[in-house]
């Protein structure tokens, strides 16, 4: 698989705080690679280092098959697309100015800026000065503008903040059209619900640490779901399993928390040499939401 | 000269534009209001006219209309998130440096010639004798080249310091030691743009270290100086910017 962008350990320490702490990004190329975690744990501080805005303290970023530095930087930068934290754009200005403005700082052509204007469907807003905008407007600008270069490689962060849910959903559909076109898409977002449907790639940053990074599948493969036992005598069937480990009752059923396959073989085991009837062995229906909290409050797998 | 053509686009509806028309009017108005409740008239006609507007305009508030001028045009990069932006795209940080600095000579460039305009129809207005002595225009150049280092200097303190006020502050404050050092009659206030940029303003006006005669020695010391202190400061710019950080 060839990576778009890597990194070795990268560090970003301000003082005696490590805000990333060793964090080995794999990113596939054409992939949409969704960057998860808390609020604070570092993700703003990784992607301006993937951007060299912010120079690491340690460790090194490779994109597009070179490393990115202060030297290399300005090189690079023109084959991707980005937008940190707030949307950009001057706000004195039209939509249509501060595409102009970017059509000319890069010497695109007229076809280009349409092509991105279209693409965020703000067509009809280019007019109005951009002060005059919405948050989601001025989203969309801020990515028409990052988009017009047509660049190889999308950083965005959290674009989805502020916006509605039918914003939301369309900055979904936008990234998975730009995935088909074949740029990689590298999103951040606290929430997983924004790019769960999106990402085909996963990276889940808690406290500067990288705690998980791969596909979905295997994000679920990592978590082991509960396992639901229903029985006859659900209250016995309690006590017989609280040996084992930790059960709960839960209606006609109980709950053991995240046991290995051994472990469930276990304890039908336990309950049938008890005389308990055993109706059912079932794992938990889990949402990615779950796998997530359990991962970030846990602090890892 | 694509990041020079990006720069201009942002200069439309602009708050730069009233400073370069209102700040040469102020000065030219205060100038005959000056005059009027002093009760001392312009006894030497076009040379005391032009002595009160520019040689005073340029102690500091010309300096102070620089940097007001700089953290203007400066202020709607520190805002939202247009740093990233500029600092994330492929235009070299030289270039950027470079381009901000143009505008703000430009502009300061625009506000010389109003106040060089404005000097002149004041002196019609009042009927002052003769014309306007030619070699002024020779001294606005002047001033226009003498101010290219303090719109690099105030330009790049906008850039770096990110506050509106702050940058100004130093020109007021850089104005005041030059003038101090200029009045003791040390040459080395021209090493500061504010220094130079004040000398350069009292060409020919027999005021501080001018003598009233404006020879070749001091417009190639005045070039020279400011060639060389605007080459230095928008290197040393250009190096601060590429080695610091975006706020985190």
């Amino acid at each position: 698989m060839s990576y778009i962008v890597t990194t070795e350990n990268l560090t970003k320490r301000y003082r005696d705080r490590t805000v990333v702490d060793g964090v080995d990004l794999r990113v596939p190329t054409g992939c949409v690679y969704g960057f998860l975690g808390p609020n604070g744990a570092g993700k703003s501080t990784t992607l301006k280092m993937v951007l060299s805005l912010i120079r690491p303290t340690s460790g090194a970023v490779q994109v597009l098959g070179q490393p990115m530095t202060r030297q290399t930087r300005r090189d690079l930068l023109g084959r991707i697309g980005s937008l940190i934290e707030a949307p950009p754009g001057y706000a004195h200005l039209t939509g249509a100015e501060n595409m102009r403005l970017v059509q000319r700082l890069l010497g695109l052509e007229d076809a280009q800026v349409e092509h991105a204007v279209r693409t965020v469907r703000m067509n009809d807003q280019m007019d109005k000065k951009v002060g005059h905008y919405s948050l989601g407007m001025k989203q969309r600008l801020g990515i028409a503008m990052a988009l017009a270069r047509r660049p190889e490689l999308l950083v965005l962060d959290e674009p989805s903040n502020g916006l509605d849910p039918a914003g939301i959903e369309e900055m979904r559909e936008l990234l998975r059209g730009l995935a088909e076109d074949g740029v990689t898409v590298m999103v951040s977002s606290h929430l997983l619900g924004e790019i769960d449907k999106t990402a085909t790639v996963l990276g889940i940053l808690s406290g500067g640490r990288m705690i998980f990074q791969g596909t979905r599948d295997e994000l679920f493969a990592a978590s082991t779901p509960d396992v639901l036992l229903d029985c006859s005598a659900p209250e016995r069937a309690q006590a017989v399993l609280s040996r084992i480990g930790p059960a709960t009752l839960e209606g006609s059923a109980v709950r053991l928390a995240g046991p290995g396959n051994r472990a469930v073989a276990g304890a039908v085991a336990a309950l049938v040499g008890d005389g308990i009837g055993v109706h059912g062995v079932r794992r938990d229906e889990q949402t990615l939401e779950d796998v997530f909290a359990e991962l970030t409050s846990g602090g890892g797998l | 000269m694509n990041a020079l053509l990006a720069e201009l686009i942002k200069l439309k509806r602009s708050l730069s534009w009233p400073v370069v028309v209102l700040l040469p009017l102020a000065l030219v108005v205060s100038a005959v209001v000056n005059t009027l409740v002093s009760g001392q008239p312009l006894e030497d006609g076009w040379a005391t006219l032009w002595l009160r507007s520019l040689v005073f305009g340029g102690l500091f508030p010309l300096a102070l209309g620089v940097g007001t001028l700089a953290s203007l045009v400066w202020r709607v990069e520190h805002r939202g998130n247009n740093w990233n932006v500029l600092m994330s795209g492929p235009t070299p940080t030289w270039r950027i440096v470079v381009a901000k600095g143009i505008v703000v000579a430009g502009l300061s460039a625009a506000m010389q010639v109003l106040l060089h305009l404005a000097v002149l129809v004041m002196g019609e207005v009042l009927g002052l004798p003769g014309g306007m002595p030619v070699a002024y225009l020779g001294i606005s150049a002047l001033i226009m080249i003498a101010c290219v280092p303090l719109a690099v200097l105030q330009s790049g303190l906008s850039m770096v310091l990110r506050s509106f006020a702050a940058p100004i502050a130093v020109a007021l404050v850089g104005s005041g030691i030059s003038i101090m050092l200029l009045m003791a009659g040390l040459d080395a206030a021209l090493v500061s743009p504010y220094g130079l940029f004040s000398r350069t303003t009292q060409l020919g006006t027999g005021t501080f270290l001018d003598d009233g005669s404006t020879s070749a020695i001091d417009v190639v010391m005045i070039l020279s100086l400011s060639v060389g202190l605007t080459a230095g400061l928008l290197a040393a710019t250009t190096w601060f910017i590429n080695r610091r950080d975006t706020h985190a």
